[in-house]
């Protein structure tokens, strides 16, 4: 039997298993195009802000109507609290990882209604999943942000988590994939600590705070909780363009702004690219 | 039992291994345990031509009332292209994804109008919730390969080329549904210790776990390998088998259950 054909288009690629380690490293210096090199993405977290209510989400709301006077948004939320019952009750109905990660879509949809809502007379809207990725250029000329549902589209199509059944690829991971893709300047990832510590601080008084800290240390150190989606860990390490994020606690709005504009106000975690 | 998980969800860190632990105790259903998941190559197949994808599409036709067959298809040689001229113009990996998600639909696109007279449909990312339908009236339904994570691709550990492609995509159904088998068909009989194309004495593996294999770190292997790293974490999708499609007969008896290629477990 012929083991070989030749209906080929003549590429650098060509005939080449894409399999093979050589041939994927072709062009792995190449620099890559930036689409949206001034445009920010703050994640706000669900859990953290809107569940809870005006009390802590209008100070948030109003800080980034600041922040949108000067500077272009991307703005991300998940799906809080009804994403974690969804998760309940889908496990317990025997749903797989990849229908959870495909139904969560509908609670960050929900909630990136809220902060459309709620940022409207600023020209902000919640954009349709679909919309968001081809159509970002132009909606970012024609208003000073966006919204989004963060979760990415990865859907039934989401990969079997490490342990346990919970969709791995969740609004923070998004955040960050979607930097990379985009080229945006930074990544803020507003939650309800300070950032990053040796153990959970809303548990342990004696907790160790890191100010800054690389992908490779975090990787080593295992911790047993984040403030963030764990499978970070492995998508930072390949960036190229986005090379680090911020996780700043939004119960000081201020430091969302700070986080904007550049300023050390939280937890950075990097990759080696950094710097 | 749901009023405990709720609760742990709702206080505990989404991260937090015991956490995970809990959520791991709930066994997934399997959501299509009859269906097969079948995956033809782009370049290792339907670049061939009529003279290997007609004979392979009579014998999907013979096995329509038989089996139920979710058919996915790969990208191949104008993906290399696309991919070729969109690393030089600085593209990144999310757009070089939506590059060879392209290819990879006309080719299903094509395998759709050929079993067209057999009321075969084509469906889009957005259209599964029609799938078990289709299995149940016509016993098969196409859709590209390419899993449609658009500009959320995440970057490889070497170069640009989207790590998650038509291999990956495609398992990633089998897993998410529980099938009964994941069937690749390629050009070859599935794996060799080097490409058989380029090397004379490699030698065929018939089977062979995920981790040997991860442990081998060949150069070269026949399937993604995003998509061995992810059997060892299926909840459904442990087994895999690589066919060579060429040889006729062999995509029924992979669909009766035989070992006609190589077998990766894990």
């Amino acid at each position: 039997m012929e083991n070989k054909h030749n209906n080929h288009i003549n590429s650098m690629y060509m005939r080449e298993s894409l399999l093979d380690k050589k041939v994927m490293a072709i062009g792995e210096e190449t620099p890559t195009f930036k689409m949206l090199p001034h445009v920010h993405i703050v994640k706000v977290g669900a859990s953290s802000f809107i569940d809870k209510g005006r009390e802590v989400t209008y100070p948030i709301v109003d800080k980034l109507r600041e922040i949108l006077k000067n500077e272009k948004l991307v703005i991300s939320t998940g799906g809080g609290a009804r994403s974690k019952h969804l998760f309940s009750v889908g496990l317990d109905l025997g749903m797989p990882t990849g229908v959870l990660a495909q139904l969560a879509g509908e609670d960050a949809l929900g909630n990136a209604h809220i902060l459309g809502t709620l940022l409207s007379p600023e020209g902000v809207i919640a954009i349709p999943p679909e919309s968001i990725g081809h159509l970002l250029p132009l909606f970012l000329q024609a208003a000073p942000g966006v919204v989004y549902a963060g979760m990415p589209p990865y859907s039934i199509w989401e990969h079997p988590s490490k342990k346990g059944n919970i969709p791995s690829h969740r609004t923070d991971a998004g955040a960050v994939i979607l930097a990379e893709t985009f080229g945006f300047k930074s990544v803020t990832l507003v939650k309800d600590v300070d950032g990053l510590y040796d153990k959970d601080p809303k548990q342990n008084k004696e907790a160790k705070f890191f100010d800054k800290i690389s992908v490779n240390e975090l990787e080593k150190m295992n911790l047993r909780t984040l403030p963030f989606n764990r499978v970070l860990i492995d998508i930072l390490k390949n960036n190229k363009s986005c090379n680090s994020f911020q996780v700043v606690n939004g119960n000081s709005p201020e430091l969302i702004e700070a986080s904007v504009n550049g300023e050390h106000v939280g937890t950075i975690v990097h990759n080696h690219r950094y710097g | 039992m749901i009023e405990q998980l709720t609760k742990s969800l709702l206080e505990k860190n989404l991260e937090d291994p015991s956490l995970l632990e809990e959520t791991s105790l709930l066994k997934p259903k399997k959501l299509l345990p009859n269906a097969h998941v079948i995956k033809i190559g782009g370049q290792s197949f339907i670049d061939r031509g009529k003279k290997v994808v007609f004979p392979l599409i009579e014998e999907v036709k013979e096995n329509l009332s038989k089996h139920k067959m979710i058919i996915g298809t790969g990208a191949g040689t104008r993906a290399r292209h696309a991919y070729s001229v969109g690393v030089d113009q600085g593209m990144p990996t999310g757009v070089l994804g939506l590059l060879g998600t392209f290819v990879s639909l006309q080719n299903a696109k094509m395998l759709h109008y050929l079993l067209a007279e057999n009321g075969i449909p084509y469906i889009e990312p957005g259209g599964f919730s029609q799938l078990p339908l289709y299995l149940e009236e016509r016993g098969a339904a196409i859709f590209f390969g390419m899993p449609p994570y658009t500009y959320w691709q995440r970057n490889p550990e070497i170069g640009k080329i989207p790590p998650y492609r038509t291999d990956t995509g495609c398992y990633l159904i089998s897993e998410t549904y529980g099938t009964k088998s994941m069937i690749y068909v390629k050009d070859e009989k599935g794996l060799y210790t080097n490409d058989p194309k380029k090397d004379k004495n490699a030698k065929f593996i018939p089977k062979i776990t995920a981790e040997e294999l991860v442990a081998r770190d060949l150069d070269d292997v026949v399937v993604e390998r995003a998509v061995i790293e992810m059997m060892m974490n299926a909840k459904n999708g442990r087994q895999i088998q690589i066919i060579n499609g060429m040889e006729r007969g062999n995509l029924t008896k992979a669909l009766n259950g035989e070992h006609v290629g190589t077998i990766i477990t894990a």
